[in-house]
């Protein structure tokens, strides 16, 4: 709504979005994966891909978040930085914006419970093709103590990626 | 509400050729990311090169964090020290006056031990440490477990070569960065490691099970000779790991074999010590991608 003109807060006149507004959410995805440089040594692989759902989030947003070819190099960077076998993420986040533009094409309202269970759909996904890479390189681990758990923490977390995109757009707009 | 607001081209033809080319672009970049990832699965060594390079420039940043949470820590738990300062000195002083007798005690059978080995004329080669690092950071996100320690090439560490610390084993180096590199630990599924039960010496094989346990299996098929608080050591076979390192203890018996928990474990260990292979031909084996440790 730009009616800022009726609105109760006359300031917000003669605001626009921030320099540089177009470059927030792809380096908000950037920090995500960055979130895995983090001194946590930890036994289990259980934690969220903070990358992929800020990724999923932003996309659920806006489809105009940055140029859908964009995964790919972000992907490629989140291969390097997280360690997993380069291309996996390249490959997955690709895939996701093109599905996340065939569903805009099919579907015509969505609330926020269909945009959890799609985002819950998409992290199921990435951590189970994760698992079978990992199978596929010498690694076989049941999924009841790999993927499992990472998709429930990665589910339940994904309304916090999805809070954080919506400040930052709110955030960089100016609104 | 409705479906995420698209770029909606309008009329523009620029605008609309431009959001095509951009759906064309993300087709290729998936097609470009199946290929990157079927060369990986199949040859992982080949981004041995890019990998290392990103190790190098992530690894100062996990470097630089821990090196804070390890100031902060170290201030709380030293406060607590002081706090009970008083009963700790007892208790220290009554271990010390128990640990001496021991040590007195191993002093005599490592003497008698030496004076076997001379008889026995055992040729055995002293493991020198490469480097010392520490362990920086972990893979939280992925179902793989490696560390990162802050040590690499240009400290002299190889792809191939074992890692522990003073407790024991911590696992062997997969990617050698400049600066840093990254450790495949012992609790990793794709980590086997030849390893013998320290009282009796039954060899058996140590497999990671990817959630901080390792899975403990006798070569020879017949009684589970695992008993709970078995201390597994590695046996030294394949030339990979020394022999006698610790790298885990029995916490429970399953039909065949045993799962035990990592002696060394990398959370809490202080120092990372990279060594040369126990015998350096084993270095040419381990360096193979898909070898499974000796």
């Amino acid at each position: 709504m730009v009616r800022s003109a009726l609105g109760q807060r006359s300031a917000a006149i003669g605001r626009g979005p921030r320099a540089g507004a177009d470059y927030v959410p792809a380096s908000t995805v950037l920090i995500g994966s960055m979130v895995s440089l983090l001194p946590i040594v930890s036994s289990t692989g259980w934690w969220p891909d903070w990358g992929l759902m800020l990724l999923v989030a932003w996309r659920l947003l806006r489809a105009d978040a940055w140029p859908a070819w964009w995964a790919a190099p972000l992907g490629f960077v989140n291969d390097l930085i997280v360690g997993n076998p380069v291309g996996l993420s390249i490959a997955l986040w690709s895939a996701i914006m093109i599905a996340m533009d065939v569903l805009d094409r099919r579907t015509m309202w969505r609330d926020y419970w269909i945009e959890w269970a799609i985002a819950a759909l998409f992290i199921g996904l990435a951590e189970l093709a994760q698992w079978r890479v990992a199978a596929i390189l010498g690694a076989s681990v049941p999924l009841s103590m790999s993927a499992g758990p990472a998709i429930i923490i990665g589910v339940l977390c994904f309304p916090v990626a999805a809070f954080l995109a919506a400040r930052l757009d709110r955030w960089r707009l100016g609104r | 509400m409705a479906a995420s607001a698209g770029p909606r081209p309008g009329w523009s033809r620029r605008a609309q050729y431009s959001l095509f080319f951009s759906f064309l672009a993300v087709v290729a970049g998936l097609i470009v990311g199946l290929i990157l990832l079927i060369l990986s699965l199949v040859a992982p060594q080949s981004y041995a090169t890019v990998r290392g390079a990103a190790l190098d420039v992530t690894a100062p940043i996990t470097g630089a964090l821990s090196e804070v949470t390890t100031t902060v820590t170290g201030l709380t738990s030293g406060a607590g020290n002081y706090w009970d300062a008083a009963q700790q000195n007892a208790e220290l002083k009554r271990q010390r006056a128990s640990l001496m007798r021991r040590m007195v005690e191993a002093r005599a059978i490592l003497e008698e031990n030496q004076q076997l080995k001379a008889a026995l004329q055992l040729r055995e080669q002293t493991s020198k440490a490469v480097a010392t690092g520490r362990v920086v950071g972990s893979s939280f996100e992925s179902p793989r477990r490696f560390a990162v320690i802050s040590v690499g090439s240009s400290d002299g560490v190889a792809v191939g070569m074992p890692v522990r610390a003073p407790e024991g084993l911590i696992g062997r180096i997969i990617e050698a960065g400049m600066l840093a590199s990254r450790v495949l630990l012992v609790t990793d599924r794709a980590n086997i490691v030849p390893a013998r039960i320290l009282k009796g010496g039954q060899p058996v094989i140590s497999t990671g099970r990817g959630d901080g346990t390792i899975d403990v299996r006798p070569l020879e098929v017949g009684k589970n000779p695992f008993k709970p608080g078995d201390i597994i050591v590695t046996s030294g076979t394949g030339g990979l790991y020394p022999p006698l390192v610790p790298i885990a203890k029995v916490i429970r018996l399953d039909d065949d074999g045993a799962i035990a928990i990592p002696i060394a474990d990398p959370s809490r260990v202080s120092f990372a010590i990279v060594e040369a292979p126990f015998e350096p031909t084993a270095l040419a084996v381990a360096a193979r991608p898909d070898s499974e440790a000796p």
